[in-house]
């Protein structure tokens, strides 16, 4: 393993990422949508107008027969109505939004990764030099997972300041996040932008353009948007034993990637889909 | 069979030359894309120590061979070595040992020279920190090393590029195109260092170009490929010993000869700086002095030469025969 190598092309693209603005952009915006502008107006917005509004109660009805497990002893300590809609909220419906930011992140640096270099035309100069492909594959996953990962958790704990600072004058306590929130952000997203990254290196390195691989990788998001509707109309529930049971399916769907990632690492074909 | 230098004598990179062994070879190789036969049952070998000039028309099969010798293209008949390797086995090894300057093989635009140069430093484990800068000043990029790419004039790009080549000081040099779009001072730069790479560290260079006549004073060997296929290879002796059908005698006279024929020799009158010179064209080198004393005998002769008939020459004379 060339680290010297692998890490001088990882962190030449971390910092591409910021001089190139179709990647940057909606990095910078999604996260702020959802993890701070959303968050923030739907947990004022209940606090503030939550007492006058007749549609609570049948919010609060859905809300109460969602099995909530481990965050039960925490709901109970909420007596105000508003309260415990506003710590469902924070607490259990946005988890899914924190899935979609990693997704978002880690597709879109890596569907540059590869089909990038090649608009470029500086795949080749990366081919002719004495670097393993494997090594060039390791270094566009690094490139996309560790700002992706970084950029999940700066968003969340910027979600963490913004929920309790709209609900302080209300709660007058820290409410946000719950423990049930560690699986989430310690194991699934990890392995949810390892996933999409894979995949979408793989997609990148077999496609011409950026376009194209970002289309292709679009595809990604289907099934977690699918996860976020299902949650909200009670379908699917986020609970820690379904997070946990993402968690291990996540971990396998990598690693049979990484397997089949190594049987198509070939530069010879890696150089040849420049053209195709 | 010891080729020799343009001007007759061996390079000091060539003194091993009788041992020397293969550095590059191809053997049968042969690469489709799509429709087109790109290379076609092509073989050559250069030795150690020898600067080889691989001249075609465009699309004839030169980077497609320069990308295959470095493990990019997979031929689908037949294979090459570097320095004795498949470059499809073990590749790093080739690539470690071969520096690459191609039209195709670009920089990063939004980042500095120097960034790139420190970048493929990185890659090609170069050691010695200033390394980078210092190449960067030797090919005259001193002053806009801390300029970013995209703002280089294409001379300033393939300077760039001859660095990057040189980066980890190769044993073999693929250089394609090196002095297309330099000027002529840029021209000279690179010319002087290939030579001086040749004769002062034995680097092997395989240089594929255009500019015949640069080409001239560098190779100590020519391949002439067309449509992938290998038509012809030799030394410049060689190559004129095979295709110098005639020789020109340019002669400075006061003989005003009538018609097109002197003698049974055709010539041509050309002006040159208020005088008259005729050209004739000879079948052999033996027919120059009874020419020449025809004339002598006749008329005031103030000076006369043999022209030197160059690779630009011999290229069209080599594709005629070998292509018609």
């Amino acid at each position: 393993m060339n680290r010297r190598a692998v890490w001088a092309m990882a962190s030449k693209d971390m910092r591409a990422i910021g001089a190139n603005l179709q990647v940057l952009l909606p990095m910078l915006v999604v996260p702020l949508v959802l993890g701070v502008l959303m968050p923030g107006g739907l947990v004022w917005a209940l606090l503030r107008f939550g007492e006058s509004s007749g549609e609570l109660e049948e919010f609060m009805r859905v809300l109460e027969r969602v099995p909530v497990g481990s965050l039960t002893g925490a709901l109970a300590s909420f007596t105000d109505p508003s309260a415990r809609a506003a710590f469902l909220l924070a607490n259990y419906l946005l988890a899914p939004f924190f899935l979609l930011i990693p997704l978002m992140a880690s597709s879109t640096i890596s569907a540059d990764s590869f089909a990038g270099e090649k608009e470029r035309g500086t795949l080749e100069s990366l081919l002719f030099s004495p670097v393993r492909v494997g090594e060039l594959f390791l270094a566009k996953v690094l490139a996309a997972f560790l700002p992706a990962t970084a950029l999940t958790w700066g968003t969340f704990l910027l979600t963490t300041l913004t929920v309790n600072a709209v609900a302080w004058p209300w709660m007058g306590r820290v409410f946000f996040p719950t423990p049930n929130w560690l699986p989430l952000l310690l194991l699934v997203i990890p392995l949810l932008s390892l996933a999409t990254v894979f995949l979408t290196v793989f997609v990148s390195a077999r496609v011409s353009t950026f376009q194209a691989a970002y289309q292709l990788g679009g595809v990604l998001v289907l099934p977690v948007l699918v996860l976020v509707v299902g949650n909200m109309t009670g379908l699917l529930f986020l609970s820690t034993p379904v997070i946990a049971a993402i968690g291990v399916g996540l971990a396998v769907v990598d690693l049979l990637m990484l397997l089949a990632l190594r049987r198509y690492l070939d530069r010879a074909q890696l150089f040849e889909s420049q053209v195709g | 069979m010891l080729p020799a230098a343009a001007d007759g004598r061996a390079a000091p990179g060539r003194l091993a030359a009788t041992v020397a062994p293969t550095v590059i070879t191809a053997k049968g190789v042969s690469k489709r894309f799509g429709a087109k036969q790109a290379i076609d049952g092509l073989s050559l070998s250069v030795a150690e120590g020898e600067v080889v000039g691989l001249l075609g028309p465009n699309g004839s099969g030169k980077t497609t061979m320069v990308r295959m010798f470095n493990g990019l293209l997979r031929p689908d008949a037949g294979g090459v070595t570097v320095g004795g390797l498949d470059p499809l086995e073990r590749g790093d090894d080739v690539r470690r040992a071969t520096g690459v300057l191609t039209e195709t093989a670009r920089f990063y635009r939004h980042m500095t020279a120097l960034q790139n140069l420190r970048f493929f430093a990185d890659l090609y484990g170069v050691t010695e920190p200033e390394r980078p800068r210092r190449l960067l000043e030797e090919v005259g990029l001193g002053d806009d090393m801390h300029r970013q790419v995209g703002t280089y004039s294409t001379g300033m790009r393939k300077r760039l590029g001859f660095a990057k080549a040189l980066l980890h000081d190769p044993r073999v040099l693929f250089l394609d195109e090196p002095t297309s779009g330099l000027d002529p001072d840029g021209t000279r730069d690179v010319l002087t260092e290939i030579r001086r790479l040749n004769e002062a560290r034995g680097t092997t260079i395989l240089v594929c170009s255009h500019l015949l006549p640069q080409l001239e004073t560098v190779c100590h060997r020519y391949l002439f490929i067309d449509s992938g296929r290998l038509i012809e290879q030799g030394t410049l002796a060689e190559l004129k010993a095979r295709y110098q059908r005639t020789v020109l005698l340019e002669v400075d006279t006061d003989l005003a000869p009538e018609g097109t024929a002197l003698h049974g020799h055709a010539f041509t009158v050309t002006e040159r700086e208020g005088r008259r010179l005729l050209t004739f064209r000879l079948e052999e080198r033996a027919q120059v002095p009874g020419l020449l004393r025809s004339i002598v005998g006749t008329a005031d002769v103030y000076g006369a030469r043999v022209v030197e008939q160059g690779l630009e020459e011999l290229y069209f004379a080599i594709r005629q025969e070998r292509l018609s």
